[in-house]
């Protein structure tokens, strides 16, 4: 194509296709067979139910946090999970606080709370001021959160979503006053955090995982497999490059510096480096057209 | 002639920054033409808005999943279609075929497709402002536990708002430069408020970690399970490798044992320490990665493709 565009690794482009062919296929296939799919155990899902319930006995609310990122698929998963949480909350009457960093987040998620009521049969037991705004700026907002948990001395809790470093003032401050903690973030850095200071923790894609394993609906289930037979993929691919990778690392160039000699190749010569990530050719506009 | 209508059309939602009276989005700032866009665009977002509340019930779900599938539609052409170099390149220098206008064309047109979500965004945090200023109002008019709390905060609110505004003003007219010199009591009161109270009280919450650290990691290194007793040992590990005076002590011991032995090399600190974070920490972070991307991929494509039920069904 001229030179001029720059068709940056394809086969990374083939391989997100293939992903995502892989997911639809089980979607599909989950439908058929009305998601009687096979998924492993998870403690920290287990949990939930014990934290409402709780929280129910003590008649203390049970508060959720979605992360403190814009609205994208993380905080969509997360007011997934937190449906499911208002579900079982409303069947109690246990009061809920939900707290959003975001203002979309916010109205997305006062949507989907109040249609859990609505479906539950309980539309007057919504109190709207349970999903809050409560500030756009990361620490303003742990010190809202903070605050809630003190005044309120919520029973049970679940941060689920991007955090950063709010975690662990949240964590540890739910921790003071002696409520469960169900946590999961999608941040890396963040996960060791969780996993020192709460209760129970998802870790990775078991946040995904999370409302197909409480909903069981096929559509979620059959998309959960499709991303293990991904992962699978993904396994056989890192293992496949490596060994290509191994196999091009005993190859000989003839070296430009010293004529007559020969070196290895560089990191950005090697076919895997090309394959996904090729080298940005040169161009310049020729003053005119093709 | 095909290419005709291709140059014709394609210009039109993309806003190329080399000509601008190519396409509809954009006007001289100030000008009336700029107003009038502003006023149609209004209208044509709430008109739009009114025909989906107004639409049957029945119909509204596709109507949404349509538009989401044509926003979504455009993020994945830019990820799939070969992209231009240099997407600065003056329209008369740029090369001419179908693929090369669409590659183009998708460049200019992703400062355009960002802007409507900034414009949405902006809309909703009104919605969270009213959100916040009725919970604290209702508290102070009832009176409710705490109240004090909700003044102060309804006060900072209305303050802050009134001096970033009238100091965003000041500079506007008079210049960054001349309020910078004269330090009108506008500049005064942005400054104490956003520099001199919430950068200092936000910088106080974030202090707070290290002493969170500090009661976390004393709860989690307890020796209590074979889990919890391989984290204390590679934290630790990996503490007294950052201590100079630890390292220097032990790898000295290592080496008056074999300097030139390579096996007993391996048991520095610095090396154990490496060993540990390149072959057993780095691989579980990149494995954890790619389920969290897969994970997001999927539903990411749940939403796209309107096959997520989120809420109460």
């Amino acid at each position: 194509m001229d030179g001029v565009y720059y068709e940056k690794g394809w086969l990374g482009v083939v391989f997100t296709l293939m992903v995502a062919g892989f997911i639809l296929l089980n979607i599909y296939r989950a439908r058929k067979t009305s998601g009687k799919l096979f998924i492993r155990r998870i403690p920290g899902l287990n949990a939930i139910d014990d934290s409402i319930g709780r929280a129910t006995e003590m008649g203390k609310p049970v508060l959720m946090v979605p992360g403190i990122g814009t609205l994208n698929a993380i905080s969509v998963q997360a007011l997934q999970i937190f449906a499911y949480v208002t579900k079982t909350a409303a069947k109690f009457a246990n009061p809920i606080r939900l707290c959003c960093l975001d203002p979309a987040v916010y109205t997305v998620a006062q949507e989907i709370i109040r249609d859990v009521y609505q479906t539950e049969g309980v539309p007057e037991n919504y109190d709207p001021d349970s999903v809050r705004f409560i500030s756009d700026r990361q620490f303003a907002f742990a010190a809202g959160v903070s605050g809630i948990i003190l005044r309120e001395r919520t029973a049970a809790a679940f941060l689920m979503g991007e955090f950063f470093a709010e975690s662990l003032i949240l964590a540890e401050t739910l921790n003071s006053i002696g409520a469960i903690q169900v946590a999961c973030s999608t941040e890396i850095t963040q996960t060791p955090f969780f996993v020192a200071a709460c209760d129970y923790v998802l870790i990775g894609d078991e946040f995904y995982a999370a409302s197909a394993y409480l909903s069981r609906q096929p559509v979620l289930v059959g998309s959960l497999v499709g991303q293990d037979w991904s992962k699978l993929a993904i396994a056989a691919t890192i293992l496949l490059g490596a060994l290509v990778n191994s196999a091009d690392g005993l190859k000989r160039v003839p070296d430009e510096a010293n004529e007559g000699q020969t070196r290895a190749l560089k990191a950005d010569e090697k076919m895997i480096t090309d394959l996904f990530s090729p080298k940005k050719p040169e161009w310049k506009p020729a003053g005119g057209t093709q | 002639m095909e290419a005709g209508w291709r140059h014709a059309v394609i210009p039109w939602l993309a806003q190329a920054p080399a000509a601008p009276a190519l396409n509809m989005w954009n006007a001289p700032a100030g000008t009336p033409e700029i107003w009038m866009k502003v006023g149609i665009a209004m209208l044509a977002g709430f008109g739009l808005l009114a025909a989906l509340i107004a639409a049957p019930t029945r119909l509204r779900r596709p109507i949404s999943g349509a538009f989401i599938f044509l926003a979504g539609l455009f993020w994945v052409l830019v990820f799939l279609f070969p992209k231009p170099i240099d997407s600065q390149t003056p329209h008369e220098q740029r090369p001419r075929g179908f693929v090369q206008d669409v590659s183009f064309w998708l460049a200019d047109a992703i400062p355009v497709v960002s802007n409507f979500s900034n414009i949405l965004t902006a809309f909703i945090l009104g919605l969270g402002v009213f959100s916040l200023v009725r919970i604290h109002l209702m508290r102070v008019a009832k009176k409710q536990n705490d109240w004090p709390f909700s003044v102060v905060l309804l006060v900072s609110m209305v303050a802050m708002a009134t001096f970033g505004y009238w100091d965003w003003k000041t500079r506007l007219d008079l210049g960054g430069a001349k309020v910078d010199e004269a330090w009108p009591l506008a500049a005064y009161g942005k400054d104490l408020l956003f520099d001199g109270m919430l950068q200092v009280m936000e910088a106080a919450m974030f202090s707070l970690i290290a002493f969170f650290i500090l009661s976390a990691a004393y709860r989690a290194f307890r020796i209590r399970s074979v889990e919890a007793t391989i984290l204390l040992c590679a934290a630790l590990i990996a503490m007294l490798n950052l201590m100079g005076a630890v390292v220097v002590t032990w790898d000295g011991m290592i080496e008056s044992f074999g300097k030139d032995n390579a096996f007993v090399m391996n048991f520095t600190l610095s090396s154990v320490a490496g060993f540990i974070r390149d072959n057993l920490q780095t691989p579980g972070i990149r494995a954890i990665d790619f389920g969290i991307g897969l994970g997001a991929l999927a539903m990411g494509l749940r939403l796209w493709l309107s096959l997520e039920r989120v809420g109460g069904n």
